[in-house]
């Protein structure tokens, strides 16, 4: 990354003081104030998660009882439960929970929030993961073959298969990857999870199908984006017109000098899309019967188990803000003049 | 491909990213990118909204459970009937429909609340920015699904209410947008003059802020939409959004889903249609942006 920054005639002395300085860095300082600032963010979401789940209709001792249980039952459940007590004070006690480091249990099950959470998230980060390294394999030699040269036979059809492969909606692309790879083919399972301990190579099986429906949409968008960056960059920058002068040929412009600095931007990317990617795989998991988060938070609602829901969503809320923050970050490595917000005329 | 220094001026500028050539085959081209999609949205929309009215198209509702699973093709039902009979041409017009008063409410209630919320945080500024862009990160940074599932079970799954739900998630959207354009026009000396001529901060804002910026906000509705008949799509399919029986592609999609493997079209139908609806609307944006872009 030297080669996007460091100016030649930066003074040695600044370089000196830089450990002392560390305190006061600005960068320090920003990453400081984004966290500060997303305290009253995570706060506002579980306030609203809180909210959102007292006016739902019934609570969890109705239904866990189910229909038939008499009144009575059902009252004794809830003060069994705790839920008789007001709704300041069952959020008093869960947030004075969260920051004491106890994310309570489950209202359905009795087990505790944190090793719900630890039995699901891997295999929602397992899929995004897949999904993740399947997207980025494919769209970025995609890209640098498009941008290698626009208007090109490769480019068109990639543009053609890309504005395609983004333009479907995942649920749709799962139902018809499941129509074609497990009912007419049946060379992937349509459903369920195989833990990694039960083989790896079945385990990477059970989650093809769910990756490459979160992955494809992705992948089509990254390309795009990384495409018109590269193209950006090589009908624009100066550096590329002295990577030339120097002789450099068009593939080592492209790969050695364009594609690092556009890399910097599709990560930026990736970061802020995240939030959207984990809505994704509520769904996914859904249609594919994953036992992950997304999976765990559609039970948690309908049997309105408050804790899971809270664990869940305060999950999401951390990833989204995050996510932002490095987002922001990698913006400003990316680019210096971003840091001191001028703008050079 | 010519590489033109001369024109180079902030890297990241616009117009550098314009073709080197202009000529009357690639206007023709820029033209066709244009006016196709355009044409497939109008055409679209003049199937799900006029068509019924004037057309011979039936029910989408209340058929008989005699004529069930017809296939495609058959006398009277173009598209065949669905597992009860009801026709599929018909519901997949009428489930267009919900889906496009859906898609069209959402984005106009973005462009409108979260236009002025964006706009009125980035001009007032300080504390008051402050305040309304961490109230906004909080609805991005809660899982739409939530919202959505609370406000469907809450209140009772409609149309009206799936799109509530969905304006939880295009209001942030558009206000974070709304307000880094208004940060760059901001400084732009035509606002300067108007605040020099003596118009109040109101004034400012209605008439120079928001004429300019709503052609960005535009575009970006125009993407939008595809994005919003798609998640109006996920919700029905969670049986959330539109409540069977009234159609909507989403629960269409997801009663097929049941008989995937005996009659995958009560699947690839609605599909189809939503895909083609989604690429109109990501092609028409994409090909005004890159108009506006060139300007």
């Amino acid at each position: 990354m030297s080669s996007t920054s460091a100016p030649l005639s930066a003074p040695l002395a600044a370089r000196a003081g830089r450990a002392s300085r560390l305190a006061g860095s600005p960068t320090l300082r920003f990453i400081l104030r984004r966290v500060l600032a997303a305290i009253p963010v995570l706060f506002g979401v579980t306030l609203l998660t809180f909210v959102v789940m007292n006016s739902l209709p019934g609570d969890a001792a109705q239904e866990l009882l189910g229909a038939s249980a008499t009144p009575a039952e059902v009252h004794e459940l809830s003060v069994k439960l705790g839920l008789d007590k007001p709704f300041v004070t069952r959020y008093w006690d869960w947030l004075h929970g969260l920051v004491t480091g106890h994310l309570g249990h489950s209202l359905a099950s009795g087990q505790s929030v944190a090793s719900i959470l630890a039995s699901d998230l891997p295999v929602t980060f397992e899929l995004i993961l897949y999904a993740f390294l399947l997207s980025l394999v494919i769209a970025v030699p995609m890209a640098i073959l498009s941008a290698r040269r626009p208007g090109g036979i490769f480019d068109r059809i990639s543009m053609v298969f890309s504005m395609s492969g983004l333009s479907i909606a995942p649920y749709v692309l799962a139902l018809l990857l499941i129509w074609v790879f497990a009912v007419k083919l049946g060379v992937l399972p349509a459903i369920g999870w195989v833990p990694p301990d039960q083989g790896l190579g079945q385990n990477i099986r059970s989650l093809t199908l769910p990756a490459v429906s979160i992955a494809l949409p992705l992948l089509c968008f990254y390309a795009r984006l990384l495409r018109a960056d590269l193209i950006e960059q090589l009908q624009s920058e100066d550096y590329v017109v002295t990577a030339r002068a120097k002789g450099a040929g068009p593939w080592a412009v492209l790969l050695r000098h364009t594609l690092r600095n556009s890399a910097f931007g599709l990560i930026t990317v990736i970061a802020l899309n995240f939030g959207t990617l984990l809505g994704t795989t509520v769904i996914i998991e859904d249609i594919f019967g994953l036992p992950g988060i997304g999976h765990e938070l559609l039970t948690a609602i309908s049997n309105r188990d408050t804790p899971v829901v809270e664990g869940a969503v305060l999950v999401f809320a951390v990833v989204v803000v995050m996510s932002n923050l490095v987002a922001d970050l990698l913006y400003s490595a990316l680019d210096p003049r971003v840091r001191y917000g001028s703008n050079p005329k | 491909m010519a590489v033109t220094p001369s024109d180079v001026t902030v890297p990241g500028a616009l117009e550098a990213v314009t073709g080197p050539s202009v000529g009357p085959r690639s206007r023709l081209r820029s033209g066709l990118g244009l006016w196709i999609p355009a044409g497939l949205v109008a055409l679209i929309f003049f199937l799900c909204f006029v068509w019924p009215l004037i057309g011979p198209v039936g029910s989408p509702t209340g058929g008989n459970i005699l004529e069930a699973n017809l296939p495609i093709g058959s006398a009277g039902h173009v598209l065949g009937t669905d597992q009860v009979g009801n026709d599929e041409w018909a519901r997949l017009l009428y489930g267009g429909r919900a889906s496009l008063e859906i898609a069209l409410a959402v984005n106009a209630l973005g462009i409108v609340v979260g236009g002025l919320l964006g706009a009125l945080a980035a001009y007032l500024g300080d504390w008051r920015d402050a305040v309304i862009m961490r109230v906004l990160d909080v609805f991005i940074a809660f899982p739409a699904l939530v919202l959505a599932i609370a406000i469907a079970e809450g209140l009772g799954p409609s149309e009206v209410h799936t799109i509530w739900a969905l304006s939880f998630f295009s209001v942030p959207a558009f206000a974070r947008l709304a307000r880094a354009e208004t940060l760059r026009i901001r400084e732009l000396n035509f606002i300067a003059a108007a605040g020099l001529s003596g118009t109040g901060p109101v004034r400012t804002l209605v008439r120079h802020v928001m004429p300019n910026i709503v052609p960005q906000l535009m575009t970006f509705a125009l993407l939008g939409m595809g994005i919003i008949i798609v998640l109006e799509g996920a919700l029905s399919f969670l049986g959330l959004g539109v409540p069977p029986p009234a159609p909507s592609w989403g629960n269409m999609i997801s009663a097929g889903e049941s008989v995937l493997s005996v009659t995958p079209r009560f699947v690839f139908i609605p599909s189809i249609a939503l895909f083609v609806t989604v690429v109109s609307f990501n092609l028409l944006g994409d090909a005004l942006r890159s108009r506006w872009s060139q300007r």
